[in-house]
């Protein structure tokens, strides 16, 4: 129907209807949707096309503008947010009304646009419970009113989080309300302005008309007057904005783009006021508030821009699980994150997340601890050993004494460095800033000799020249051009899938000479595909491949996913997986083993030799070898289109893999990238990019986030490819979300754009000033048209941005 | 001509009227949310009800 929808719609026939993912070759699902049937991806799309089909809601692939993200593999459901039923949860994260209702904030997961806003209301607004459900689509957060009795917290979280919206519980944000706030006085202050202009305006043009027409001096007193009743209350509300920022730069010593604008008005007010007060001549009611009626619209613009842009999600709130298991001399309980004290016992399994520093009082398990140090490869933990909050448990089960919590946590630590590091204003910006401070210092000057020069010449006209040369010359354009551009690019790149961490990396990107790529997660994708069978005795291939499937249900390594499409569902009794060596299982009365060559073995009499080279898996009986699995990484879609488009545009490119020499080697040759390395270590890969900025070349990092995190904070730019719950860990510069590598390319393409508009707003704004400064001050430009000159610069500069957001 | 001098104050009491109501619509959150309501009138269906208990899955 709409072109945004046709836009958004995946353009080739055989990429996922839902979200527009190639679709990968062998995959052949579907779900009906709007009656016809649609290929999908994945089990997670079509799991939630289905829902969306069912629920009648359909017409959200109408509606939509944005594409979602790949839903999680494995559904969510209320199970997995049962612990936010329990009273604790309510008293610390809601606000309970006079209804006995209670008011939530939740921050979702891939809220892109008002069809998911749409769609989130309509499918969980459904609820009994849900009395009301705010999506704001700008900041992923929602506002849920909810009747706890009839519906619990955690089925709304489920109905959420099985659309792919996975919530997260959010402490009230002061931040947030400040943001609502500043945008509402705006707002306010905006239309007050707007409505006064209005009206001065035609006291104004009565004005104008009157001299023509011999007005008799009582109406055009009145005329003054009522000018003045309505602007001085109109430029003192909706101009305080000014007026204070201008006030704060000066008494912190500096020179700010507010000072000449403020000091333009109220010079304009306070004489204006004179004048009619003495009845002595012109007045300029109607320029100033024409004035700050334009500078508002310009700032809000920017304002509104920013704020859609720059929301920083609660990266602490996503890290950490939705519910642990505290043990309690009565037995394991479920319970939410608040009511944890320290000195709790704590147990966690395999693939959970640990919640909270603490001590390993018993068991072991190999922990993940990427998103903390970087640091891939997992480590073993045993009693004695500290375990850190946002950490992965793989292969085990530990108990753990709490010992910090929350803000307490080294986690919570690092989440504080980024936010500060993410608070430094862009590097251009900057610039623009000192320009702007001394072009205003300047304007002041130049104002101040325009002034006394026309005293002498005429001194009627000192004060209008004064006023023109202040109004025209305000370096707002200066200032904007920058970060406006730098917000719509960010929102431009959202609708592409990528999302900005550090808008600055836009500016950076073209200048790159250099990339430098990570081969597991990256140019290949991170879980492994099943690519060959061979059968040893007994069966055929697809009932090879469903006994391998059934049998790794139970496991969680990263190799089981290979055979998860396989898995008909069917019962195993006894099912057991053995930590880095396979599973075991009796399937119909008969014992199965699927791993490791040796451990299959042991059930055998000889350890079975694999029949080739690659990564095999061995299916057995208690008698026999049935089967032989071959797996492997495959290659990200759009890889070799990617490696071709940067060889076009004369980039170098450098593979930097942890992996063994033989498989880099066959990758880079395959795709043919000239420079690589092997088994590098993070830190190696840190050398590497080091030594290539010491010759001088800048260098974009391109990683899975995640394991190569100190890596990506050395490079010029770092990108990240991420998915899932994965997005809010990455501390790339740039995360690209998605399986492909068609939105990198994507990235790439847009950025010179950003550079070019940076640079078209800057010589713009700069020609601007310059030009219309000598008019002013000869006295050619009248106040009023200096007002709409200035303002119509702002706006173009803002408008020129605007570009970038569409793409 | 000088009914303006009861027109011009009238329409600026109207005004303080306009400025009243819109701040009172700001505080009650009209202006929060500007995208998404779009959508609601190309929805032919009954907007969602609370009263209704069924859940949305009409298979």
């Amino acid at each position: 129907m709409s072109t945004a929808a046709a836009a958004a719609r995946a353009a080739s026939p055989d990429a996922c209807w839902h979200c527009g993912e190639p679709i990968p070759p062998g995959v052949d699902l579907h779900a009906e949707v709007q009656g016809e049937d649609r290929p999908m991806c994945c089990h997670g799309c079509q799991t939630v096309a289905q829902l969306i089909d069912r629920a009648g809601l359909d017409r959200y692939y109408d509606f939509r503008d944005a594409l979602p993200e790949r839903p999680e593999r494995e559904p969510v459901g209320a199970e997995t947010f049962l612990a936010w039923d329990r009273d604790a949860v309510y008293d610390h994260h809601a606000m309970r009304d006079c209804n006995g209702h209670y008011q939530l904030p939740l921050v979702l997961e891939n809220v892109h646009c008002a069809a998911c806003a749409w769609l989130i209301r309509r499918f969980v607004g459904s609820l009994p419970g849900v009395i009301d459900l705010q999506v704001d689509i700008a900041d992923g957060r929602a506002q849920l009113l909810l009747d706890k009795d009839r519906t619990p917290l955690s089925e709304v979280a489920g109905r959420l989080a099985s659309l792919g919206y996975r919530p997260h519980l959010d402490s009230p944000d002061a931040s947030l309300d400040r943001d609502r706030e500043q945008r509402r006085e705006m707002l306010k202050a905006l239309v007050v302005a707007g409505l006064g202009m209005m009206q001065v305006m035609s006291y104004a043009l009565a004005g104008y008309i009157g001299a023509f027409q011999d007005i008799d001096p009582t109406s055009e007193r009145f005329f003054q007057l009522i000018s003045m009743v309505v602007a001085v209350p109109v430029a003192l509300y909706s101009g305080r904005i000014f007026y204070r920022a201008a006030w704060r730069t000066l008494a912190s010593g500096r020179m700010g783009m507010d000072v000449p604008v403020a000091l333009a008005m109220l010079l304009a007010l306070g004489s204006s006021i004179v004048i009619t007060w003495l009845d002595a001549g012109e007045t300029y009611f109607d320029s100033v508030v024409m004035f700050i009626f334009f500078l508002l619209l310009g700032r809000y613009a920017v304002l509104v821009a920013r704020q859609k842009a720059g929301r920083l999600h609660s990266a602490l709130a996503r890290a950490l699980p939705t519910q642990v298991r505290r043990l309690t001399p009565d037995g394991a309980e479920l319970v939410s994150l608040v009511e944890l004290a320290s000195g709790d016992r704590v147990q966690i399994t395999s693939g959970e997340t640990v919640a909270a520093d603490g001590r390993v009082l018993r068991g072991e398990a190999q922990v993940d601890e990427a998103l903390l140090s970087g640091e891939s490869i997992p480590r073993r933990r045993v009693p004695g050993d500290t375990v850190l909050a946002g950490s992965l448990v793989r292969d085990g089960q530990i108990e753990i004494t709490v010992e910090q919590l929350g803000q307490g946590t080294a986690l919570a630590g690092i989440v504080r460095l980024l936010d500060q590091a993410r608070q430094f204003r862009p590097r251009l910006a900057q610039l623009a800033d000192r320009i702007a401070g001394a072009f205003v210092a300047f304007v002041l000057t130049a104002a101040a000799i325009s002034a006394i020069a026309w005293t002498f010449v005429d001194p009627a006209h000192a004060l209008p020249v004064a006023l023109a040369v202040l109004v025209v010359s305000c370096p707002c354009a200066l200032a904007l051009g920058t970060p406006v551009a730098l917000a719509s690019a960010t929102r431009g790149m959202a609708r592409l899938g990528v999302l900005i961490h550090r808008p600055d990396a836009l500016e950076a990107l073209p200048k790159i000479s250099h990339l430098v790529f990570d081969k597991t997660g990256t140019l290949t994708r991170s879980d492994p595909e099943l690519v060959e069978t061979r059968l040893e005795a007994g069966l055929d291939a697809d009932q090879a491949r469903r006994l391998a499937g059934r049998l790794e249900r139970v496991s969680r390594h990263p190799l089981a996913s290979a055979f998860a499409p396989f898995d008909d569902g069917a019962p195993v009794e006894q099912a057991q997986a053995v930590a880095s060596q396979g599973v075991q299982g009796r399937i119909d009365g008969v014992e199965y083993r699927l791993g490791r060559p040796a451990f299959v073995g042991e059930a055998l009499e000889a350890r079975p030799v694999e029949p080739g080279p690659g990564q095999w898996l061995a299916l057995a009986d208690g008698q026999q070898l049935l089967a032989w699995f071959r797996v492997e990484l495959r290659l990200r879609d759009g890889a070799e289109d990617l490696i071709e488009q940067l060889h076009r545009d004369g980039k170098t490119l450098v593979l930097a893999s942890g992996d063994r020499a033989a498989n880099v080697q066959a990758l880079a040759e395959r795709l043919g990238i000239e420079h690589w390395h092997a088994e590098q270590s993070p830190a190696d890969k840190l050398a590497l990019v080091r030594s290539l900025q010491a010759e001088g070349h800048r260098v974009a990092m391109i990683g899975d986030g995640i394991n190569d995190a100190p890596v990506l904070a050395g490079a010029d730019v770092s990108m990240a490819l991420a998915e899932g719950a994965d997005i809010a860990r990455t501390q790339a510069d740039l995360v690209i979300t998605g399986q492909g590598l068609q939105r990198l390319a994507a990235a790439l393409a847009l950025a010179p754009k950003v550079r070019r508009i940076i640079a078209e707003n800057l010589a713009w704004a700069l020609l601007y000033n310059l030009t219309a400064l000598p008019f002013a001050a000869f006295g050619l430009i009248p106040p009023w048209a200096a007002a709409i000159g200035m303002s119509a610069s702002s706006l173009l500069v803002v408008l020129n941005a605007r570009r970038l957001g569409r793409s | 001509m000088s009914i303006i001098y009861v027109l011009i104050p009238l329409s600026v009491i109207l005004m303080v009227f306009a400025i009243g109501f819109f701040f009172w619509a700001v505080k009650n959150d009209q202006f929060d949310d500007l995208d998404s309501p779009a959508l609601d009138v190309l929805d032919d269906d009954e907007p969602a009800s609370k009263t209704d208990e069924e859940t949305p899955d009409r298979s």
